[in-house]
């Protein structure tokens, strides 16, 4: 008996997942490529705009992506809207939150307020209709997600040191700040760690936790999360640490849920962490230097995901020798080792363009797209599904300052 | 016929709107008292002593005898350290400083709650309760339409704005502004401090009143939106050192007397409505010249009758050594708007963080933090001296006190 109800408890989630993966995938290999921008600046070095003079961005732009052939489509402007610098998708595909960060300022220094929008995607033409806007209750508001229940977006506020929850109504539109936390303190680095600097928050695979990579602290923050009122509350022990001038970025936890990866800006370090879901604690397993023992310059690592099979990890590295001389710019390749989450270098890719601060794999794991902020373009990367080596396709297309991808599924 | 529908609709309109004409003086109050739950002071980053209080208190008041009943309990609260009344007196807001934290060193976000008022009992009921999007929140205030309650987060150098909805509870951040830089004074001035942000008398400017980077913020308010944005000049500096805290505008709308903490100067500044500009009028001192110690001005207020203006201030002449504090009284220049010192007096306590002048002009509340008191002083309407009473209220560590009219 209690073999026939593990048999079908065994078929009840395949059928789960091949439900999931239904929706996950499109018709036809067919997806909305949204990319967000900066549209007031192009970069902000030593508290002053850098780079190739102004972006002339419009705001968050659509590209047609057909994933069985790579092909890419021309970018439109999908909605007008200042310094989308971070997207996310809600789980249904209706919705898009997109942050603007600090409108009113030509960077940090002049912080006054960041904010945070809300789009219904249209899925005919992949047009964004905006539905509201609302403070993000933060400054260089840098990195939006949404919590597996899909009633609450999270932000995580740079300037001010603080992240944010902020609640999703029926219609998708954004209602009532849920939780706001204030991160206090300080680390080694004196001219970006002499304050707290959250850069990015994600809820665990089960949305009992909220994790917080803050930069300014060198700590990975660990928040109770209760869905069903959208606060945060802080647990015991609050959070792991990395090494001293790292400087936490983004997070990712492996598809099982079972680890945790934590890249960190400066230093270019990932921790691989151990999960525990039971107790909320991430536990020291791995410590990878992505920079070469021989590198000379300075290394600011930028985006962490892992490939859909969870057998590789990939993870973007903004390198230069000086002021003037780029250093050059890659994206690390390295396999995961799936009985202890470890990981072992397979390549460093040059990333065809300058400064990727981001980069994102398509839905189907093929194929992997680089953007490049100070090169102003998208750089297309087959995917080698066996050793997760990246081969530039020669395809890429041009979009101003482009430094936030995600994916939607077509619908036609 | 159609006259005694006159008069019936007349009679209906009278019912209707006479309880909320609160223009003409009640006959008896409710009145609140926010304190501190939580901690009562921090002495060298470290608490001084615990409070005993559990949240807000209320007391019946009658202002033609200045009788003032024994404060009970009105709502179990943490850290209410500020409270402000809805203008159709059937709301009140209370901010909760940093429940999780003992100070500022702790912070990690503070609250704003929303009660409906019981009218008959003076009970509050909570309706709900929303991070205000910093940390330290010291001040509330509402907007003009009372669709806004607009915040002043001391701990995370910032303001922000929630809408209130139609039932009074709270809604979605409307506004939200980081102040950056620094002052001279190198313990309180390390980062910003908005200490306290109240609208224009036309409600199109919100005043923000800096204690860590010596400024007066003037935002421009739309009422439509909720949304703050910088005027143009964005502020008016205050003199190095001075610590902005609080901002009032007389009652004619034409000046506006900014309270400097650590100065105890108060500046008068002439207020233009059409361009949003504050202009220095005249510094006035409220220290004595040979005065050594450590002064913090606290509150500021004007009597109704617009004649008078009174503020307080903490001194300490080193440690423990607390005092001599004061409740200064200053006359106002009906022209010119510039103050001349009537008296300073004792406020009957140490510590008088926050007092309040009854809505009739009648009595005016001294809230002394650190010794747990609420005196009564009468005011005299001619020349606006401070007569202590006999009346004086126990309750741990109050630092806010408002006012409602009673319906019974």
């Amino acid at each position: 008996m209690r073999r026939i109800l593990y048999t079908f408890c065994f078929a009840f989630t395949l059928g789960l997942v091949f439900l999931v993966g239904r929706t996950a995938t499109a018709q036809n290999n067919d997806y909305f490529m949204y990319v967000g921008t900066y549209t007031g600046f192009k970069h902000v070095h030593h508290s002053k705009p850098y780079g190739r003079g102004e972006s002339k961005s419009k705001g968050i732009y659509v590209s047609r992506f057909h994933a069985a052939t790579g092909e890419l489509g021309k970018p439109e402007l999908a909605a007008e809207m200042i310094n989308p610098s971070f997207l996310t998708i809600s789980s249904d595909h209706r919705f898009l939150y997109a942050v603007s960060e600090d409108p009113l300022s030509v960077g940090p220094p002049l912080d006054h307020s960041s904010y945070v929008s809300a789009f219904a995607i249209d899925h005919a033409t992949g047009k964004l209709r905006l539905l509201n806007t609302v403070p993000a209750s933060g400054t260089s508001t840098c990195f939006i997600s949404i919590d597996k229940t899909g009633k609450y977006v999270m932000v995580a506020n740079f300037g001010s040191g603080s992240v944010s929850v902020i609640h999703i109504k029926e219609d998708g539109s954004l209602g009532d700040l849920t939780a706001f936390i204030q991160d206090v303190g300080h680390s080694v680095d004196p001219t970006i760690q002499n304050e707290p600097h959250t850069h990015s928050i994600l809820v665990s695979p089960d949305n009992r936790y909220a994790i917080v990579s803050d930069l300014g602290l060198d700590k990975v923050l660990i928040f109770h999360f209760d869905a069903e009122n959208g606060k945060l509350s802080p647990p015991d022990p609050p959070f792991a640490t990395v090494y001293p001038g790292g400087g936490p970025r983004h997070f990712t936890f492996d598809p099982a849920g079972r680890f945790g990866y934590q890249l960190s800006e400066m230093s270019g370090i990932v921790d691989v962490y151990a999960w525990d879901p039971e107790r909320g604690t991430l536990t020291g397993v791995q410590r990878v230097h992505t920079v070469p023992h021989d590198f000379v310059g300075s290394n600011h690592s930028a985006e962490i995901e892992i490939h859909p099979s969870g057998k590789f990890l990939y993870e973007s590295n903004r390198r230069t020798k000086s002021e003037t001389e780029r250093a050059p710019d890659t994206i690390g390749v390295y396999a995961i080792d799936s009985s202890n989450g470890t990981l072992s270098l397979v390549e460093q890719s040059l990333t065809g363009g300058i400064m990727p601060r981001s980069f994102k794999i398509d839905p189907t794991g093929t194929y992997l797209l680089a953007a490049n902020e100070l090169s102003n373009n998208v750089v297309l990367f087959k995917i080698d599904n066996a050793t997760g080596r990246l081969t530039k396709t020669g395809k890429e297309i041009g979009v101003d300052t482009p430094v936030c991808i995600q994916f939607v599924p077509v619908r036609d | 016929m159609k006259r005694i529908l006159h008069l019936v609709l007349l009679a209906f309109l009278v019912v209707c709107f006479v309880p909320f004409a609160f223009s003409a003086p009640a006959s008896e109050y409710f009145v609140y008292f926010g304190t501190y739950t939580g901690f009562t002071y921090m002495n060298e980053g470290l608490p001084a002593g615990g409070s005993h209080s559990k949240g807000i208190y209320v007391s019946r008041f009658k202002p033609a005898t200045g009788e003032v009943s024994t404060p009970e309990v009105a709502a179990e609260i943490v850290n209410p350290a500020f409270l402000v009344v809805h203008p159709n007196q059937r709301f009140l807001y209370a901010a909760t400083e940093d429940p999780l934290s003992l100070g500022p060193d702790f912070d990690h976000a503070s609250y704003v709650s929303a009660f409906s008022i019981d009218s008959k009992t003076g009970k509050l009921t909570l309706l709900n309760t929303l991070p205000t999007g910093g940390t330290s929140t010291c001040y509330l205030s509402i907007d003009k339409t009372g669709k806004y309650v607009l915040m002043a987060n001391f701990g995370s150098s910032t303001v922000t704005v929630l809408r209130i909805k139609d039932d009074g509870s709270l809604g979605e951040q409307t506004a939200f502004m980081k102040h950056l830089g620094r002052g001279r004074d190198p313990a309180f001035q390390s980062q910003a401090h908005p200490h306290s942000i109240d609208v224009s008398p036309d409600n199109r400017y919100a005043i923000v009143s800096d204690l860590g980077v010596d400024k007066v913020f003037i935002y421009r308010f739309d009422a439509a939106t909720g949304a703050l944005s910088p005027d143009e000049p964005p502020f008016v500096a205050a003199e190095s050192g001075g610590g902005p805290r609080h901002f009032v505008f007389d009652a004619a709308g034409k000046f506006g007397y900014a309270l400097k903490e650590m100065s105890g100067v108060v500046t008068v500044l002439a207020w233009d409505p059409s361009k949003g500009t504050l202009t220095s009028v005249q510094d006035a001192n409220t220290l004595a010249a040979d005065f050594i110690g450590s002064n913090d001005s606290a509150e500021i207020a004007i009597h109704p009758n617009g004649k008078f203006l009174y503020e307080s201030n903490r001194r300490s002449r080193g440690g423990s050594l607390w005092g001599p504090d004061s409740i200064g009284v200053f006359s106002i220049d009906p022209v010119k708007g510039t103050l001349s010192e009537v008296e300073q007096v004792p406020p009957g306590g140490t510590m008088p963080r926050n007092f309040a002048l009854d809505p009739t002009g009648s009595y005016l509340f001294s809230a002394n933090e650190l010794t747990g008191n609420v005196l009564l002083f009468r005011i005299d309407a001619k020349t606006g001296r401070l007569a202590p009473t006999t009346t004086n209220l126990k309750i741990d560590v109050p630092v806010s006190i408002v006012f409602v009219p009673s319906q019974r």
